[in-house]
C-alpha cells in the first residue's frame, strides 16, 4: 500500500523523535532515580548500623567505668567498714583532706542523718535532696548531676552504704565531676562530628559529653530544644518512635533525621548503672558515609555525562537522517530540471487532498507549452530546458502560495489550485497567458521575436468532477478545446 | 546549540536529583553594641570595673546596670558599663571584652550572651590577668575567678513547681488533659537550657501524667516582638492550653502582653524577672500568674565586691554563688523578701 504524501510528514516525524527521546528520558530518570534512592538506603543503613555500633562501645566504656567507680566506692566503705571506726568526725577530718581518684570531695552521713560534709556540701545536700538518694543505696546510689558550689561544674554524688563503731549503719559519698564521665565517653573516633549527651528519658533533659565544641560540653539542655526544634517535620514521626523505644526500656535503636540539609544518625544506648538515663551518640551523615558518599556522585556524574553523550548522539544522528530525507524527499518529489512535483508525487498528493471529506472549491489546471517542439529543434535542448525553468518558475509564482504544480510530461504541466473560486483561477491564468509571452529560448535579439505561449484548461471542484481521474480529463478536455481554438489561450471545461 | 541543550537538560537532572531544600531560622539583626560608658564619676587611683551585660534595654539588665552604679560608691571604685542590644549578639560582647583589656580594666563583670560560643574569648581574657567575674549566666570554661548566678536548674524547677500549684489553684484536677507551652529567648543559651532542664525535670516527676508539656518549643531570639508571635502561635494553636512558661523576661513579656490582649484569664503565666507586663498580669484579679524573681542586683554588686576581693589578693574557697530566686504571685506580693528584691525593680 502506497504511503500517501501528506503536508504534516516533518511535523510528525519530528513528534515521533520527540516522542521517543522523552520516553527515553523518563526510563533513564526513573533508572538514575531508583539507583540513588538504592544507594541512599544502603547509606542509611550502614550510617545506622555503624553509629549503633559506635554507641554500644562507648555505652559499654561508660558503664565499665561507672561499674569501676561504684566497686572503688564499695570497696572504699567496704575498708572503712573493716578498720571499725568508732568516731564519724575523726574518720571525716582524717579523710576530707585526701586527694582522691578523680573525686572532688568525701564525705559522710551518720546513722542519725548528721552529715560530715562542707558547709557548701551541706546546702547542696538541701538543695538537690541528696539525703534521699544517700538512703537508696543498696549498697551503692548515683544523684542526678548538679552545678557544684566548689567547682562552678556539673557534678555527681555516689553513696555507698558502710558501717562503724558497733555495727552502726552510714554512708560514704564521693561527688565527682561529670566530666570523669564524659572523659570516659570521648572517643578519638569521628571526633570533630560525633555529638555524645547522656539524657534523661522521663524529662528529655541532656547533658553534652562530647562534641566538635569543647566549650559545649557539660552543658544541660532539653531534646526538645537541641533535637525536635529543628527537625524536618517528616522526620518527626521516625523520631517520636525512637524516643518512644527509649522510654519502654529497648536497649538500643537508631533514627535518621535532617536539620537543615543535614542528615544526622542519632542512636541511644542504655547505661545500666544509672537508671533511667541513656547514652545517646549523634554523627552527620556526611562524616559516616563521606566515602560512599563520593561514589554516589561518581556514579550520578558518570549516569548522567553517559545521558548526555547518548542525547547528544540521538540528536546528532537525528539531525544527519532529516538532511537525508529531505534530499531523498526532494529527489522522490520533485522533478530535477524545474524542481516542480513530479507526476506521481502530484498525483498521490491532489488524490490525499481529494480524499477528504471537508475539502474547499479547488481547480484543476492542465497547461501547455505551444509548439515547444519548435523551441528544441530550432534553438536546442539547453534552449527548451530554460523555457521549461522559466515557465515552471512563472507557474510558482502565480500558483504556488496556494496550489501543487507538477511538471506531468515533456512540456506539460499540471496546477492544482486549493481553496481557488473559479474568478481567482481565471484571473491568474490570463496573466500566466500574458506572462509567457516574455518567455524567450534564448537572450532576445532585435531580430528574432520569437516567444513561448501556453495554452491551459480548466475544471472546477466539485462543481465539474469529484475525483481526481475525472478533474484531470475534464481539464485535458478543456485543454483540448483551447488548441483547437489557435491555442495561447485559456478556457473551462464546458458539460 | 543542540548540544548546549543536552548539556544544561543534563545539568538540570544532576541538579534535580541532588539539590535539597534548605531551611533557615536566622535570628533578625541587631544594633551593635554601644562603646563603654562610666556609670558615676571616675575618681583617679580607684579601680576600674567593667560591666557586659546582655540587652542594655531591658529592665531586667537595668536592675543589674543600678546594682553596678551603687558599687561604685559602696566599694569606691570606676564602674564602666556596655552590653549588647539582644541577648543572642554574642559578637558585639567578644568585641567589648576585647575594648575592656585594651583599656586597662582591672576586673570585667560579664553576663555572657553565649556561654559557649565567648568560652574562647573568656579564656583569652582570664589568660590576660584580667579579673573575670561571671554574672547571670555562666560560660563552659574554667577560666573565670567566680560566677554569681541563679542557680538555672534548681529554678526551672520551682518554676515548674509554681505553675503545677496555679494550676491546681486554677481548678484543673490530675484527671484533666491539659497542655502547658514553652518559649525561650535563645535555643543557645545555657541559662535558659538549664530553666527548661529543671522545669521538665521536676514537671515529669510531681504532674499528673495528663498534664502534658507541649514539645514545639517557641524561640524569639531576642526579639520582643516575635516574643509576642510566639505568644500568639501557641495560645491559638493549642485550644486546650492551660499554662504558659516564659523562660527568660523577654518569653515572659510576650505571654503577658498576648494573654491579656486576648483576655485569656484561664491560662496560667509562670515567667522570669519583673517586667512592667508581667507586674501589670500579677497585681490583676482576673489573671492568675507569677514570675521567678531573680536577686540580679545582688549578682553585680556582690559581684563588684568580690572582683575587688581578688584583686586585693582574697582566696576564696567557692567557683559559683547561687544567688538564689523568690517567686512572686498575687499572693507573695506583699512579703519582705519580695519587697526587698522590687525595690530595685
Amino acid at each position: 500500500m502506497k504511503k500517501a504524501i501528506t503536508f504534516n510528514d516533518g511535523i510528525q516525524r519530528r513528534w515521533s523523535f520527540l516522542r521517543v527521546m522523552l520516553v527515553y528520558l523518563a526510563v533513564c530518570g526513573i533508572g538514575i532515580f531508583v539507583m540513588i534512592n538504592s544507594i541512599n538506603k544502603l547509606m542509611k543503613e550502614h550510617d545506622k548500623t555503624l553509629t549503633s555500633q559506635m554507641c554500644s562501645v562507648i555505652a559499654e566504656k561508660m558503664n565499665n567505668s561507672i561499674e569501676y567507680m561504684t566497686t572503688s566506692a564499695e570497696n572504699m566503705s567496704a575498708l572503712l567498714s573493716a578498720q571499725k571506726h568508732d568516731d564519724l568526725a575523726k574518720l571525716y577530718e582524717d579523710m576530707s583532706d585526701l586527694q582522691g581518684d578523680g573525686y572532688v570531695s568525701l564525705g559522710f552521713v551518720g546513722e542519725d542523718g548528721e552529715l560530715f560534709a562542707t558547709d557548701t556540701e551541706k546546702e547542696e545536700f538541701e538543695k538537690w535532696g541528696l539525703m534521699e538518694i544517700a538512703y537508696e543505696a543498696d549498697p551503692v546510689s548515683i544523684s542526678a548531676p548538679y552545678r557544684s558550689g566548689l567547682t562552678g561544674e556539673p557534678v555527681f554524688t555516689m553513696f555507698a552504704r558502710m558501717t562503724y563503731g558497733s555495727g552502726k549503719s552510714c554512708f560514704l559519698f564521693l561527688t565527682y565531676p561529670l566530666k570523669e564521665i564524659q572523659n570516659i565517653a570521648y572517643t578519638a573516633t569521628l571526633a570533630d562530628d560525633t555529638e555524645i549527651w547522656l539524657m534523661n528519658a522521663e524529662s528529655e533533659n541532656i547533658i553534652q559529653c562530647a562534641g566538635s565544641n569543647k566549650y559545649a560540653i557539660g552543658s544541660w539542655a532539653n531534646a526538645m530544644l537541641t533535637f525536635e526544634q529543628s527537625m524536618e517535620p517528616a522526620d518527626k514521626e521516625a523520631y517520636e518512635e525512637w524516643k518512644e523505644s527509649l522510654k519502654l526500656n529497648i536497649p538500643s535503636e537508631a533514627v535518621v533525621y535532617h536539620i537543615g540539609d543535614v542528615s544526622y544518625t542519632q542512636v541511644y544506648s542504655k547505661i545500666s548503672f544509672m537508671d533511667g538515663w541513656f547514652l545517646v551518640v549523634r554523627v552527620p551523615s556526611s562524616a559516616m558515609s563521606s566515602a560512599m558518599e563520593s561514589f554516589r556522585t561518581i556514579v550520578l556524574v558518570f549516569v548522567s555525562l553517559l545521558l548526555a553523550a547518548t542525547m547528544i548522539l540521538f540528536l546528532l544522528t537525528h539531525r544527519r537522517d532529516e538532511a537525508d530525507r529531505a534530499i531523498l524527499e526532494n529527489l522522490s518529489v520533485h522533478d530535477p530540471l524545474t524542481e516542480v512535483m513530479n507526476r506521481r508525487a502530484f498525483d498521490m498528493a491532489v488524490q490525499n487532498y481529494l480524499s477528504r471529506p471537508i475539502k474547499p472549491e479547488c481547480a484543476m489546471l492542465f497547461i501547455d507549452i505551444d509548439y515547444f517542439k519548435t523551441v528544441n529543434d530550432k534553438y536546442g535542448h539547453d534552449a527548451g530546458d530554460k523555457v521549461l525553468v522559466e515557465f515552471a518558475a512563472l507557474l510558482k509564482e502565480l500558483f504556488g502560495d496556494n496550489g501543487l504544480i507538477s511538471r506531468y510530461g515533456g512540456d506539460e504541466f499540471l496546477v492544482f489550485a486549493i481553496n481557488s473560486d473559479k474568478e481567482m483561477v481565471d484571473e491568474k491564468m490570463k496573466i500566466l497567458n500574458e506572462r509567457a509571452h516574455a518567455i524567450r529560448p534564448v537572450t532576445e535579439k532585435e531580430d528574432d521575436p520569437y516567444h513561448v505561449s501556453c495554452s491551459c484548461g480548466g475544471a472546477m471542484c466539485p462543481d465539474d468532477a469529484r475525483s481526481f481521474e475525472e478533474l484531470k480529463s475534464c481539464a485535458d478536455t478543456a485543454l483540448y478545446e483551447v488548441k483547437e481554438k489557435g491555442r495561447d489561450g485559456y478556457g473551462w471545461f464546458v458539460m | 546549540m543542540k548540544r548546549f541543550i543536552s548539556a544544561a537538560l543534563c545539568a538540570l537532572m544532576i541538579l534535580g536529583l541532588t539539590s535539597c531544600e534548605q531551611q533557615t531560622d536566622e535570628a533578625p539583626q541587631v544594633e551593635p553594641a554601644p562603646p563603654f560608658s562610666v556609670l558615676d564619676d571616675v575618681i583617679e587611683g580607684r579601680r576600674d570595673i567593667y560591666v557586659i551585660v546582655k540587652n542594655l534595654e531591658s529592665s531586667y539588665w537595668q536592675v543589674i546596670i543600678e546594682g553596678a552604679r551603687d558599687s561604685s560608691d559602696k566599694y569606691g571604685c570606676n564602674v564602666y558599663c556596655s552590653g549588647s542590644y539582644s541577648e543572642t549578639d554574642w559578637e558585639s560582647q567578644s568585641r567589648l571584652l576585647d575594648e575592656a583589656v585594651a583599656a586597662g580594666a582591672d576586673a570585667i563583670i560579664l553576663a555572657p550572651d553565649d556561654s559557649v560560643k565567648l568560652s574562647d574569648k573568656i579564656d583569652e581574657v582570664y589568660a590576660t590577668g584580667t579579673k573575670v567575674v561571671l554574672i547571670d549566666t555562666a560560660a563552659n570554661t574554667e577560666n573565670y575567678d567566680i560566677c554569681f548566678m541563679t542557680d538555672n536548674l534548681m529554678a526551672g524547677q520551682q518554676a515548674a513547681a509554681e505553675m503545677i500549684r496555679q494550676l491546681y489553684a486554677k481548678g484543673h484536677d490530675d484527671s484533666e488533659k491539659l497542655k502547658v507551652g514553652i518559649q525561650v529567648g535563645s535555643p543557645s543559651s545555657q541559662t535558659i537550657s538549664e530553666r527548661i532542664a529543671g522545669f521538665l525535670q521536676y514537671w515529669k516527676n510531681n504532674a499528673p501524667p495528663n498534664w502534658e508539656v507541649i514539645h514545639d518549643i517557641k524561640c524569639n531570639y531576642g526579639d520582643l516582638d516575635k516574643a509576642s508571635e510566639c505568644a500568639t502561635e501557641l495560645l491559638e494553636g493549642y485550644p486546650d492550653i492551660c499554662g504558659v512558661f516564659g523562660t527568660n523576661n523577654g518569653s515572659a513579656v510576650g505571654f503577658a502582653k498576648e494573654v491579656r490582649a486576648a483576655g485569656r484569664t484561664d491560662v496560667v503565666v509562670v515567667g522570669f524577672d519583673y517586667s512592667p507586663e508581667m507586674a501589670e498580669l500579677i497585681s490583676s484579679e482576673k489573671y492568675t500568674a507569677s514570675t521567678v524573681l531573680q536577686r540580679q542586683y545582688d549578682m553585680t554588686n556582690r559581684g563588684i565586691g568580690t572582683a575587688l576581693e581578688l584583686l586585693d589578693g582574697a582566696d576564696i574557697e567557692n567557683k559559683f554563688i547561687d544567688t538564689g530566686i523568690v517567686v512572686v504571685s498575687r499572693e507573695t506580693l506583699d512579703d519582705p523578701d519580695v519587697k526587698e528584691i522590687l525595690s530595685h525593680n
